[in-house]
């Protein structure tokens, strides 16, 4: 009865060890709870972190690495100025009419404005009172050298086209002139005001010819009393734009 | 899709090309069109290698005019997605020539709506109010008094910051006792940029050359050393125009025993770009 007592109770500390050995093992019951950890330092957690990054690489589904194109604008070229010359005639007052030449370099600022330079000479002819007095020069041949030059603004008004023929078609465009300049005529040189309209055709984008009339106003006391003239030049001229 | 730049021949070397083919024809003999060939092929290459921009339309559609105007009639639309290379610019407008070929004028408003290759935004600046405040050049004429003496002036002036600009001042003065021509170089600083009306103060120096009247008997001509200081204001206009009014106080470095002593006031349209 003693040894069957004993068996007994050993068979029963011999389950309890395995069966709790067993259940330290696998956690029970506490397997579903979350392990709780020893709180650590934080500079333990960063080098366990810096440890968990280097060696785990997770393999990824998208890569993100992708290389990105870059562009490299090339510079726009901007076509805003024109230069070009023509000629002409120029009226000057009391000394007839003459040719004349001139230059010019306009700059474009918006489509309805515009800066215009311009310079141009021409040679006087012979008043009337010349000519009829016989053998009266008023002025040498080189004081009647008419060089003139003025800064302008101009204003594009009536922008449109022209047709020639069935199939061609190019930009026109009238425009208004007004500035300020200076003439050298006779010895002396004259601030000028100047007042003008031009039209221009383009028979393709970089190349236009103008038509322009310009009054270029100033005083002059050439004649005895101070007064003001009115010199009209009439120009066709060619320009590029670049 | 693949967005590229593509590489083509620029209108303007094709014109020089075009030019000094028409030199080469009229003033060499025939024996010398191996060696023309070459040179343009030369030309060829250098040309082939300058690139185009290409944009892309993100629009439902790019509008392209004849011209570079308002009235102009628009005649070809490039479709959304499709791409257009930009050939150049003038003023608010744009030569572009899409992918078939056709070769017509966008405006700059519709342009900035377009995107790069790599999808961003095609940025180019604009003429307004934040381009008045910061921009590199400015170009202006105008007219005043110079010491009693009509003053007609023009100026260029390239823009180190956005408060400090370098100019150089040509004039022309026509008076009484004396005409001249003056030339000089100085700093202008604007105070306020942002602002609409802005002060600004000016200094510099340069050089003027006086011929007396032929009515007067004065010494002869005479170049002299000049400098100045001056205070005054711009405004910005509408676009790419502004105002500028300003006063220069001038002292002119004379032979004499004197420095002489002028005012100068002047009002000038200019524009910046």
């Amino acid at each position: 009865m003693e040894s069957r007592n004993r068996l007994l109770l050993l068979t029963l500390v011999l389950s309890t060890t395995l069966g709790l050995g067993g259940c330290s093992l696998l956690h029970w019951p506490f397997h579903k709870k979350p392990k709780v950890e020893a709180p650590q330092t934080e500079d333990q957690a960063a080098a366990e972190e810096e440890a968990e990054d280097a060696d785990s690489t997770p393999p990824r589904v998208i890569d993100p690495n992708v290389a990105r194109r870059k562009i490299k604008v090339p510079k726009i070229d901007n076509e805003n100025w024109e230069i070009g010359a023509g000629m002409g005639f120029m009226t000057i007052e009391d000394f007839g009419t003459s040719s004349t030449y001139a230059a010019q370099i306009n700059y474009h600022v918006t489509e309805d404005f515009f800066f215009r330079a311009d310079i141009g000479q021409s040679t006087a002819g012979r008043t009337s009172f010349e000519t009829l007095g016989g053998n009266i020069e008023l002025l040498t041949g080189d004081e009647r050298r008419f060089t003139y030059y003025s800064l302008s603004l101009g204003y594009n008004f009536l922008p449109g086209e022209v047709f020639l023929g069935r199939k061609l078609a190019m930009n026109s465009g009238f425009y208004l002139l007004g500035g300020i300049g200076s003439v050298k005529f006779a010895g002396d040189n004259r601030l000028t005001i100047n007042l003008g309209a031009g039209y221009r055709v383009l028979p393709t984008d970089w190349l236009a010819i103008h038509l322009g009339v310009q009054d270029r106003v100033f005083d002059s006391d050439l004649l005895g009393e101070t007064k003001v003239t009115n010199n009209i030049e009439t120009l066709l001229s060619a320009t590029v734009f670049f | 899709m693949e967005p590229s730049i593509t590489t083509t021949r620029s209108r303007r070397l094709r014109r020089i090309s075009f030019a000094l083919a028409l030199v080469f024809a009229c003033s060499l003999p025939v024996a010398s069109l191996a060696k023309q060939t070459e040179e343009e092929k030369a030309a060829k290459e250098a040309a082939a290698q300058e690139k185009l921009l290409q944009v892309f339309v993100s629009e439902p559609y790019l509008e392209l005019s004849t011209g570079p105007g308002r009235g102009y009639p628009v005649f070809h639309v490039v479709e959304r997605e499709a791409s257009v290379d930009v050939l150049y610019r003038r003023t608010d407008w744009f030569k572009v020539r899409d992918e078939q070929g056709v070769e017509g004028w966008a405006r700059a408003r519709d342009m900035r709506r377009t995107k790069l290759a790599d999808g961003s935004p095609f940025f180019f600046n604009l003429g307004d109010r934040a381009g008045f405040t910061s921009h590199d050049w400015e170009l202006g004429i105008g007219g005043g008094d110079y010491g009693g003496a009509n003053l007609i002036n023009a100026y260029g002036a390239y823009s180190l910051t956005d408060n400090m600009a370098v100019e150089l001042t040509l004039s022309q003065f026509l008076g009484n006792s004396s005409n001249g021509y003056k030339a000089e170089l100085g700093l202008i600083h604007v105070i306020v940029p942002e602002w609409r009306v802005s002060p600004i103060l000016e200094l510099g120096t340069g050089i003027v050359y006086t011929e007396p009247r032929a009515t007067i008997v004065l010494p002869q001509d005479r170049t002299d050393q000049t400098a100045y200081a001056g205070a005054g204001v711009r405004a910005y206009l509408t676009r790419r125009f502004f105002i500028r009014a300003d006063y220069r106080w001038h002292t002119i470095f004379t032979s004499r025993d004197d420095n002489q002593e002028l005012e100068e006031w002047k009002v000038v349209i200019a524009c910046f770009f």
